[in-house]
């Protein structure tokens, strides 16, 4: 980031202290320059923006990707709305969305030993559609998270759509799984 | 007519305590909504590292900016050219004790609703469909980092656990991630 003016608490501090991970001493060093000094004022009311943001944007459901357990928690916390589809390998499942769903959550369960980076690719009718690299989570015990906002499975026909995991190894990539999500549509009660 | 807001952005801290301390009562509703302006973010933070809740952070944010604007008020500032630690000082305060920030917030958000109304909110122009827009942008690494810090509020070592990499590595991709974030929504690049 760029520091207009003062830069004797630089970007990175001040986001490691928005982020809680700064010792007492260091975090109170912080706090007596940033209330004294109207230059970090400023980056701090434009970093306190942007973090009052990102609750919203995420709880809106319209982010989506690559996620962890953490993140679905904390969205189950918030009230967000999520139709889960937990998958085996090779699993040709009938999927939809419903009328209050906001997001759809795909548990990828592969065979993920020794993988630490995937890349997911969606087919229709054989034709890649999208194609997204993602970590592993050491937590995720087997299972990869994808979430889609629903809204943009809302706008899908009724269609076939493959997704392959694929594994990076030594520069190529190596097939893990593939599911078939048979798309029925936007669903209502 | 010079515009109020803008002429009053120039004026120091100090001048602008002393504009409120030494006003009559309902002469310096400006200048105590430049001081809201210009202080509740670094509340907030504050209230951020050490409430680790929004909206905690929040209410600490009015609260210790409404108790700054009444001690102004009745002269019990000793310092004003010292403003900004008077207002640290009292968010730490506040911060440790928040059932007395309970008690107070209902007096003096009774007593001063009008001033509390009319600060004008820092992050009024942030664009929260643009920040879901770059947030998308973002590399699924990055943007992972980003969300387990600021929303799943998960602290630097247990995500590096997670994603096999160390703890500094984490905070390189966060100071990374939020400089993009930052460039693409405030500085106006495409997603």
């Amino acid at each position: 980031m760029k520091a207009p003016g003062c830069e004797r608490i630089a970007d990175a501090d001040l986001i490691d202290y928005a982020a809680g991970e700064l010792s007492d001493a260091e975090a109170a060093a912080i706090e007596d320059h940033l209330f004294s000094c109207a230059d970090c004022g400023a980056r701090a009311a434009e970093l306190d923006a942007l973090l009052r943001a990102i609750g919203p944007a995420v709880r809106s459901a319209e982010v989506g990707g690559f996620v962890t357990e953490a993140v679905l928690n904390r969205l189950a916390r918030d009230g967000v709305r999520v139709r889960t589809y937990a998958l085996s390998p090779g699993a040709v499942v009938p999927c939809a969305v419903w009328d209050g769903d906001e997001l759809m959550a795909l548990r990828l369960h592969a065979d993920l030993d020794g993988v630490s980076e995937v890349t997911l690719t969606h087919r229709v009718a054989g034709t890649e559609i999208s194609r997204v690299t993602g970590e592993v989570a050491a937590s995720a015990r087997g299972e990869v998270i994808y979430a889609v906002p629903a809204a943009r499975v809302r706008q899908l026909p009724v269609v076939e759509v493959e997704v392959v995991l694929t594994a990076h190894e030594d520069s190529e990539e190596r097939p893990i799984a593939s599911y078939t999500l048979v798309h029925g549509g936007s669903l209502g009660r | 007519m010079p515009d109020t807001k803008a002429t009053l952005g120039a004026v120091s801290d100090e001048a602008l305590a002393r504009r409120i301390a030494g006003g009559p009562p309902g002469s310096s509703d400006a200048e105590e909504a430049e001081l809201y302006r210009r202080f509740a973010p670094r509340v907030r933070l504050y209230g951020r590292r050490h409430l680790q809740n929004d909206a905690a952070s929040d209410d600490l944010a009015q609260d210790v900016l409404l108790l700054t604007i009444e001690r102004l008020r009745a002269g019990e500032v000793r310092r004003p050219e010292e403003i900004g630690s008077f207002i640290l000082g009292t968010s730490r305060m506040m911060a440790h004790s928040e059932r007395r920030v309970a008690r107070r917030r209902v007096a003096l958000a009774a007593q001063f609703m009008e001033t509390a109304a009319t600060a004008p909110p820092s992050m009024a122009a942030l664009d929260v469909p643009r920040l879901t827009a770059c947030l998308r942008a973002l590399a699924e690494r990055d943007r992972l980092v980003v969300l387990l810090t600021f929303y799943a509020d998960r602290e630097a070592p247990r995500i590096a656990e997670d994603l096999g990499v160390s703890p500094g590595a984490v905070r390189v991709i966060r100071h990374r991630a939020m400089a993009r974030l930052r460039e693409c929504v405030l500085g106006g690049a495409r997603p």
